[in-house]
């Protein structure tokens, strides 16, 4: 599902993010991406959203390679693709249900379909009853259970969270992960950016690990379900 | 690369292979662009100021070359209105007989341009003169009658005016035998046509460079609402908006501005021209004349909003053109 494939990141300035990261992911997994900060793995995952482009290497999804897709059609490949944020960027002008209907509405999908795909993933993060209140009136864990929600609100093949569980608590992280899970037992591959050694440990999942930029250990011979 | 039992093409479609049926998608697209005005209304009305104030530039910026036209336009009708009263006066020979007289006004009638002709003669030309100078008294002292008879010509008038024409008909009266002059005063017609011209030009270019101008308003604020909106714009880009969609409620946003601004220019000139015809109408009377202010009337009402609209689309689409591809989600 996911290829990265000799794959090296330089930003203007010349700084090195990644350097020569090669990994595959198939199509239902789920893995975490850990590393001390600054390794690259947002830059990693802004690499699968196209919100960066590669300066070297490949990256593959579906057999596709990313490269070659035009500009016009990376909001097409986007909305395959569901994403919760590090700070997670939400709407504080709009309620909760239109932050999470927004996904489905730049695809266009119709006002009765929207309003039921949007409860159904409020209530998969537990908070239907807040779903008129703006963002701020909610706490931090909160808000990102809402970043959540939105990730996965138009059924995403691909599921890609920076720092998920940043302010959670063990238990709520708990179910979060369990509601990734759900998720990867439907089909779609999960990727999982985190430092938070707590959760890493809990579950029994494959891990990648980045270093410098360097992809130190991608984790394919361990814990594989 | 793991093989997914997906079909391929669900992938370019990218609605996570649940396809959307094309009806709903119609449905979806209109109700879309239904809340996009609405929301582009309440972000107008939640900044009120910002909103009236540039609404009321584009609103002066288009009344007043619409303004100056529709001057320029009542003068011009006020202008043929004279027109058709612009008599020929033909002067008669004093030796001229009347056998001479009788054939002249023959000769006049049976022209094609002539509408009418009457006569009056040296006597009645006195009498009246007498009557109406006041200078009664002094005329007994006169030997005999200084004054000659005279034809009055109401040329048939033509629309659109015609100059050519009337100066042909007093050429060909000129010849007539028995004529000893021919006046018309047309002198003033034509000063009049010229300036409507002038005035005409300078609406038009007073209509570019205020068009210009709001233009230049609509893109600014337009500017300002993008700059404002850049987080939305970032997530929206990140969801899969694509720049069709995030472009949509700034164009609208402009169309609405320009459509106010022309709304409110209408009523600014319906209100005018309210105002001024009823004194127009009283000082008509007193020339016993029919001139009635011409207003706006309704397809120029339609011409004056499309205008509206049609700026604060291009203000509006300069705008995000020159701003919106900055934007990316970084
Ligand atoms: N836009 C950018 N321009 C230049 N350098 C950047 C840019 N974004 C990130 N970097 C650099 O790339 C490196 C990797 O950044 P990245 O955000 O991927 O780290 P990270 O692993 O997500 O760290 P953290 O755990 O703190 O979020 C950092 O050293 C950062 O300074
Ligand atoms: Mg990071």
């Amino acid at each position: 599902m996911i290829c990265f494939d000799n794959l090296s990141k330089r930003y203007p300035g010349g700084f090195e993010a990644l350097k020569n990261v090669s990994f595959e992911m198939a199509a239902g997994e789920m893995a975490f991406l850990t590393g001390h900060s600054g390794a690259g793995k947002s830059t990693l995952l802004k690499m699968l959203m196209l919100m960066e482009r590669p300066t070297s290497g490949n990256l593959l999804i579906n057999g596709k390679n990313l490269n070659r897709l035009p500009d016009s059609q990376i909001p097409i490949y986007r909305r395959q693709v569901g994403v919760v944020f590090q700070n997670h960027q939400l709407l504080l002008d709009r309620t909760v249900f239109d932050n999470v209907a927004l996904p489905l509405q730049v695809s266009g999908y119709p006002a009765n379909e929207i309003g039921r795909r949007v409860r159904a993933a409020l209530d998969g993060v537990g908070l239907l009853d807040k779903e008129q209140q703006k963002p701020v009136a909610l706490s931090g864990g909160e808000q990102q259970r809402v970043g959540i929600a939105r990730a996965v609100v138009h059924k995403p093949r691909i599921l890609l969270a920076d720092e998920p569980t940043g302010n959670l608590d063990p238990e709520l992280s708990g179910e979060i992960m369990a509601l990734f899970r759900r998720f990867q037992n439907v089909g779609v591959t999960v990727l999982i950016a985190t430092h938070d050694v707590n959760l890493i440990d809990r579950m029994q999942l494959r891990i990648m690990r980045l270093e410098g930029g360097n992809m130190i250990d991608d984790g394919a011979d361990y814990g594989r379900y | 690369m793991a093989a997914t039992d997906r079909p391929r093409e669900a992938v370019q479609r990218g609605a996570s292979g649940q396809k959307i049926k094309l009806a709903d998608r119609w449905r979806g697209y209109k109700s879309h662009h239904r809340d996009t005005i609405r929301i582009s209304l309440l972000k107008m009305m939640r900044e009120p100021v910002q909103t009236v104030m540039t609404v009321a530039v584009i609103a002066i910026a288009l009344a007043l070359p619409a303004a100056l036209y529709l001057t320029v336009e009542n003068i011009q009708r006020m202008g043929s209105n004279f027109e058709s009263s612009a008599q020929i006066t033909i002067y008669v020979h004093k030796e001229a007989k009347a056998e001479t007289i009788e054939k002249l006004q023959d000769k006049l009638e049976t022209l094609p341009t002539v509408a009418s002709v009457t006569y009056i003669s040296a006597k009645q030309a006195l009498l009246e003169f007498k009557a109406l100078s006041g200078f009664g008294s002094a005329l007994r002292y006169l030997e005999g009658n200084p004054l000659p008879a005279v034809f009055l010509v109401q040329p048939i008038v033509l629309e659109p005016i015609d100059l050519a024409q009337t100066k042909d008909l007093v050429a060909a009266i000129t010849e007539l035998p028995g004529v000893d002059d021919v006046q018309i005063d047309m002198q003033w017609l034509q000063r009049l046509h010229s300036l409507t011209e002038v005035g005409h030009k300078v609406a038009l270019a007073l209509g570019a460079t205020l068009g210009l101008g709001v233009l230049l308003v609509i893109g600014n604020t337009i500017r300002l609402a993008i700059q404002s909106r850049r987080d939305e714009i970032i997530i929206v880009k990140l969801v899969g908006g694509t720049n069709a969609y995030v472009r949509r409620p700034f164009l609208y946003n402009g169309v609405l501005l320009g459509l106010f601004g022309a709304l409110t220019a209408s009523i600014m000139l319906y209100a005018s021209v309210w105002w001024i015809s009823s004194s127009i109408a009283d000082l008509a009377d007193l020339y016993q004349s029919q001139y009635r202010l011409a207003g706006l009337g309704f397809l120029r009402f339609l011409m004056l909003m499309g205008l509206g609209g049609l700026f604060g689309l291009v203000g509006a689409w300069m705008a995000v053109s020159k701003h919106l591809k900055d934007i990316e989600p970084k």
